[in-house]
């Protein structure tokens, strides 16, 4: 990628922030509402997109992540890379290990918390590689 | 690859912020490939070149 980017690369970071912190208020938001929506809606196909409207800021969060990736140097770029690709690899572990634990008896979770699984290992993944960089 | 961009940019009263922001990089950037711990793409070599009105090689050398 060429060194001048969409926007200067000092403001990346505060970019992430506030619109992450835009979607993350319309996910609770919308979650909140979610089942008052679904008892007002007059018709099946109303109770149904309703139902799948907390998708739509989940949607705009891996948006938001994608205009970060595209907004960092080429530097940031390839740690922002190998974080996730470690913090996949934890994440998508961690969620096959559970599963093997629900088959001896542990209670079946649904696959919803697969996404929020992955996102705190990328979290702690970020965290811990921060340090360990330093 | 070694480099000689801190008595470059020394030279150049920059400090590394400054010339994180004439290359339109972050200064954690510039510090990592000042220290070694990263080597620029050639679009980015070729950028700080033109920044400092020299050749890549002027800069950039491989490790022997």
């Amino acid at each position: 990628m060429s060194p001048t980017a969409i926007a200067p690369v000092k403001y990346a970071g505060r970019n992430y922030i506030i619109e992450m912190a835009i979607v993350s208020l319309a996910y609770a938001g919308v979650a909140g509402l979610r089942h008052w929506l679904i008892a007002q809606a007059p018709n099946h196909a109303l109770a149904i997109a309703a139902s799948v409207l907390p998708a739509v800021p989940i949607w705009a969060m891996f948006w938001v992540v994608w205009r970060y990736y595209r907004r960092i140097d080429e530097f940031e770029q390839r740690r922002f890379l190998e974080t996730l690709a470690i913090s996949f690899g934890v994440g998508s572990s961690l969620i096959c290990t559970y599963s093997f634990l629900a088959d001896a008896g542990l209670p079946e979770l649904a696959i919803t918390w697969a996404w929020p699984t992955l996102a705190v290992s990328w979290a702690l993944t970020t965290g811990i590689m921060h340090f360990a960089r330093r | 690859m070694k480099n000689n961009l801190p008595e470059l940019r020394a030279r150049h009263g920059m400090t590394q912020g400054a010339l994180a922001d004439a290359l339109n990089v972050s200064r954690q950037t510039v510090n990592a490939i000042e220290t070694g711990r990263y080597d620029p793409s050639l679009p980015l070599a070729f950028a700080i070149a033109k920044l400092f009105k020299c050749r890549i090689e002027d800069i950039f050398t491989a490790r022997a």
